[in-house]
């Protein structure tokens, strides 16, 4: 071992204490040794450097860093306490790098091959994983992790001859017991690298001759099943998935694949195999359901009648939710909605769904009650409030305690834009049954879209761990529903740093799941589930890909961007109002009002300070105490300061990344990433978003946005070198014929002159290239007549957002007035087109009437 | 609603699922652990959109103590909105089944709240679970736990080997 300065004995069994310890992560002991070594001035240099990586080991300590200045020699061992260290720091490159250093002066260190190779395989390094496992294979070729991990490597790489061939060499020498559970999963892997390999004739074979090893048996049939389908042996197949039918006749696919081998010639030989399915199953849903789908017309009349009658007799509740999927189809719900109108009037003349039913089939009363639930869910889905309100009430007549009856009616105020009223109706549920989470977070969700965040937490908190925080408890089990809901919630108080504390940690939710797989790449290997392991590092592979991420990560670049045009200076002051629509009094008693709040906002921003610095505090003493600790400290989120970044565009593109890499499919990934690249003028950068973009639906309105933009920024600029002008005119000659921006955009309005959201991109870009155009551009924005698509309470708050903000310049007061004024009469119920005033005044009574117990509201009327 | 066994893919969204539902949660590396080491046990059941409506989380015993192998619910949930169209008991028939088939099971056990009456009949009425102890603070809370477990033998004689 070429060290220069090797440790006498002593110190040497010492230090070899030490690396134990380390390794099972008993740190305050191997400090003790260490210590110990230290002691001794003759070697205290010399241990300095990997004896401060033992100390540094869950955080850093000023004394180890003192020491780790020291450091002079590194021998073999410390290369490799350099690789533990940039482990658990989860700088797993730099981790690879050192440990392969270390590999130079031991090349056969089993522990070091072991551990590199874990980290390949963390790091998808699967080349180098390939490698390691070969030294693994021959310095351990008894051990059957060494083989198994050797066919996987190739197995990733896709190389499934060579991942075949080994798994067959370890194979031949396994004797298999009865009911041996690791030896079936070994099977059914080989089987499933034959898939994949395409080699489906001795896919099957291999499945037929070790059918007696095999005792998933779930598994052998679909295998068979798709390896039929792929070989076109369409009897065999029918066959399989019949009886794969008798094992669970509620698996969609297998209805679906049913079709596609015995690929019906009519809609009756099609709806023949339904019927025979439900004839063989009686109690399953899907046979019944699932030809609704294709069928039309008096079939499906008849089929959605048999159905309904059914759940409405049996008093089913998702019922709707259960249809909702055919309501895209305006045929299908012209004819629900006249048989479930039909069986009101006959229930209640009759107590008979049809006049009609002999009178032996009389329902009970329940009956009419589901049906009047069914359609305030249908005419709420219509968004025709009123019918959905009165169905409803009628519903609640009838049964006033039907816990299912107050979420309904709390959705249908929800979607008329008044969420206020539906948070009292879910307050009033979940007061009629507090041991139910469901209501309590639907509850929860609704306050937190009302901005009542810390309603809502303490909502959450009846069923989160007494002694912490519900806040800190839902991070801890990683419950990303509440976290976006209080994402939003924030960002519609302009609370930038709350909000993006939210993102922030939700995306480590992420990082942590990742983090997490580490453990199995070991533990699969002798669990043998190998299949269920591949499926984990694939999906692992793209979990950003997740709704959680996406919206958090879209939300947060929203907010980077808004912080890099607005930076939050220290007197902001977020509140704003109406002022112009107040009577002189009324702006007196606002005023006032607003200094009352200055005052109280100031104090609890203080007090906020307060607890943060005791916080961090308390972190730093834990840290200090608690040398155990397991894994490196992350630094605490701290929202004074997130709204404060100092890169905020860099900020924004870390959290754009994995949405480029993993949502590509989504307009919002490209726009959001053409927004950053505009404010950094990376014209490149901005072009291949736009491209990408283009590819997705070329009339996009924000795409459009950044289209007229991004030409108006190479039109008028002067400074661009000659080859990238190139580059640009080229480009935009074929995306947009190279036109000038504002007859991109004059053609833009003209293709799409009945939608919303394209005469609001239209509108604003017309204002951006032509201040002359404010008055024609507003009445574009604002238009609202019959024949306009895509009027939404959500689309006109945002042309109502986007004329209050600036987008159509200044002094246009009056024309904001009567576009809220036109909005408010289309959507009455919507709070967000009310006055100031009569915002405020809901505010005041949903506040008052929360203060007061619910049972007493209850007995005094 | 759509069932079928549960993948990796699934496991987050039974996550949520969990959240939105009951009082007992755990974080992502739990649902992985069962997923990674009894990948035939857990079932998810589905809308028209893939959410995931209900699951059923479950495991096998290690080292039972009475030596005999049996299966255990860790989790299992039907939303509140999907309820009455017989989710639990398909779910629960599905793990059942394959708690059989590939470990052997003679049983599957799991624990109630003493409290939950709802669940309490769902498991003796519904799925014909009887109980079999009491564990007292068995929760964090402090609340006791009905231990109750279901024999298996109906699927042992029709799916199990011999």
């Amino acid at each position: 071992m070429p060290t220069s300065n090797p440790l006498p004995p002593k110190e040497n069994a010492l230090f070899k204490k030490i690396l134990k310890c380390y390794e099972q992560k008993q740190y305050k002991n191997g400090l003790k040794f260490a210590k110990q070594i230290l002691s001794n001035p003759k070697y205290s240099e010399h241990g300095g450097k990997f004896v401060a990586r033992l100390f540094w080991f869950p955080h850093s300590n000023n004394f180890a860093e003192t020491l780790a200045m020291k450091g002079l020699t590194l021998n073999c061992v410390g290369r490799k306490e350099d690789a533990y260290d940039h482990r658990s720091d989860r700088k797993y490159d730099e981790a690879i790098k050192a440990y392969r250093n270390a590999l130079k002066w031991d090349k056969d260190n089993l522990q070091i091959l072991r551990d590199l190779s874990l980290l390949q395989i963390q790091m998808r390094d699967m080349e180098g994983y390939k490698d390691t496992r070969y030294q693994l294979l021959v310095l351990r070729p008894a051990q059957r992790a060494s083989w198994i991990g050797y066919a996987m490597a190739y197995h990733l790489l896709k190389d499934y001859d060579m991942a075949m061939q080994v798994l067959e060499e370890f194979r031949k020498t396994q004797t298999v017991k009865p009911f041996d559970y690791e030896h079936s999963e070994l099977i059914l892997y080989q089987n499933m690298i034959l898939f994949e390999a395409g080699k489906y004739k001795e896919a099957l074979q291999h499945l037929e001759s070790y059918d007696k090893q095999i005792v998933d048996r779930l598994a052998v049939q679909e295998t068979k099943a798709k390896l039929y389908m792929k070989l076109n042996r369409k009897e065999e197949c029918i066959k399989v998935y019949q009886e794969l039918l008798e094992r669970n006749p509620e698996c969609w696919s297998y209805y679906h694949n049913l079709e596609e081998a015995v690929k019906p010639a009519t809609v009756e030989e099609r709806m023949k195999l339904y019927d025979d399915a439900a004839e063989k199953f009686p109690r399953a849903q899907a046979p019944r359901r699932l030809p609704l789908n294709f069928l039309t017309g008096e079939a499906f009349r008849k089929q959605a009648d048999l159905l309904m009658r059914k759940s409405l007799h049996k008093g089913v509740p998702p019922l709707f939710v259960s249809l909702r999927s055919l309501y895209a189809c305006p045929a299908k719900v012209k004819l629900l909605e006249e048989m479930v109108l039909g069986y009101v009037e006959s229930l209640k003349a009759h107590k008979l769904f049809h006049p009609d039913d002999p009178e032996d089939e009389q329902e009970l009363p329940t009956a009419l009650l589901w049906t009047y639930f069914y359609l305030a869910q249908h005419y709420d889905h219509l968004r025709q409030t009123d019918k959905a309100l009165e169905y409803v009430n009628m519903a609640l007549e009838h049964t006033v305690t039907l816990i299912e009856l107050f979420v309904i009616k709390a959705r249908i105020y929800k979607h008329a834009g008044d969420i206020n009223e539906a948070v009292k109706c879910l307050d009033e549920a979940q007061s009629l049954d507090t041991a139910d989470r469901y209501i309590n977070t639907k509850c929860a969700k609704y306050m937190l879209r009302a901005q009542m965040v810390k309603e809502a937490e303490d909502m959450c908190s009846k069923f989160t761990r007494e002694g912490v925080s519900a806040m800190e408890n839902l991070n801890e089990m990683q419950c990303m529903w509440f976290q976006t809901e209080c994402m939003r919630s924030y960002e519609q108080m302009s609370k930038w740093g709350d909000a993006l504390k939210k993102c922030h940690e939700i995306n480590r939710h992420f990082t942590e799941i990742i983090e997490d797989q580490f453990d199995f790449h070991t533990y699969c290997m002798r669990k043998m589930t190998l299949r269920s392991y591949v499926g984990l590092l694939r999906l692992e592979d793209q979990l950003r890909s997740h709704d959680f991420y996406r919206t958090a990560a879209e939300s947060a670049i929203q907010m980077y961007l808004r912080l890099h045009d607005h930076p939050v200076s220290d007197e902001d002051h977020t509140e704003s109002a109406d002022q112009e629509n107040m009577t002189p009094s009324e702006l007196k008693k606002w005023k006032s009002k607003m200094r009352r709040k200055a005052k109280q906002e100031a104090e609890k921003q203080e007090r906020i300070k307060m607890e943060e610095q005791r916080k961090e505090q308390l972190a730093r003493q834990k840290a200090q105490s608690d040398p155990e600790a397991d894994g490196p400290k992350e630094e605490e989120l701290v929202p004074s300061k997130l709204q404060k970044p100092e890169r905020p565009l860099e900020e924004a593109i870390t959290f754009l990344q994995p949405l480029q890499l993993l949502s590509a499919q989504c307009m919002e990934t490209h726009t959001l990433a053409f927004e950053i690249y505009f404010r950094k003028g990376k014209v490149l950068l901005m072009l291949q978003s736009l491209k990408r973009a283009f590819a997705i639906d070329p009339s996009h309105p924000t795409l459009h946005t950044c289209l007229v933009r991004f030409q108006k920024l190479v039109k008028d600029s002067t400074s661009l070198k000659p080859t990238i002008a190139a580059v640009l005119k080229k480009e935009m000659q074929s995306l947009v014929q190279d036109k000038d921006p504002a007859t991109l955009n004059k053609e833009f309005l003209e293709q799409n002159p009945l939608s919303l959201p394209h005469l609001l991109a239209g509108a604003k870009m017309s204002f951006y290239l032509d201040a002359s155009s404010q008055e024609k551009s507003i009445s574009l924005a604002t238009k609202l007549s019959a024949d306009v698509q895509g009027v939404t309470i959500k689309m006109c708050s945002e042309v109502l957002n986007s004329l209050r903000c600036g987008d159509f310049g200044s002094k246009i007061d009056s024309e904001v007035e009567s576009y809220r004024a036109a909005c408010h009469s289309r959507f009455p119920y919507a709070s967000c087109f009310m006055t100031t005033v009569q915002q405020n005044h809901i505010k005041q009574n949903a506040v008052s009437e929360n203060n007061i117990d619910n049972n007493a509201i209850e007995q005094n009327s | 609603m759509n069932i079928r066994n549960a993948s990796p893919e699934d496991l987050m969204n039974m996550q949520h699922c969990n959240l939105l539902c009951l009082p007992e949660n755990y974080q992502m590396k739990y649902y992985l652990y069962h997923g990674l080491s009894w990948p035939q046990l857990s079932y998810v059941a589905q809308d028209e959109k893939g959410k995931v409506v209900g699951y059923v989380l479950a495991k096998m015993e290690e080292d039972p103590d009475d030596a005999v192998p049996h299966g255990h619910i860790t989790s299992l949930a039907v939303k509140r909105s999907h309820r009455r169209l017989g989710l639990a008991q398909k779910l629960m028939d599905q793990a059942s089944r394959a708690m059989v088939e590939c470990f052997d099971a003679k049983y599957v056990s799991l624990h109630v709240r003493k409290s939950n009456r709802a669940a309490l009949h769902l498991y003796k009425h519904t799925l014909r679970f009887e109980i079999s102890e009491i564990e007292p603070k068995y929760y964090a809370d402090g609340e006791d736990a009905y231990a109750m477990r279901r024999n298996l033998g109906e699927f042992l004689d029709k799916f199990g080997q011999d």
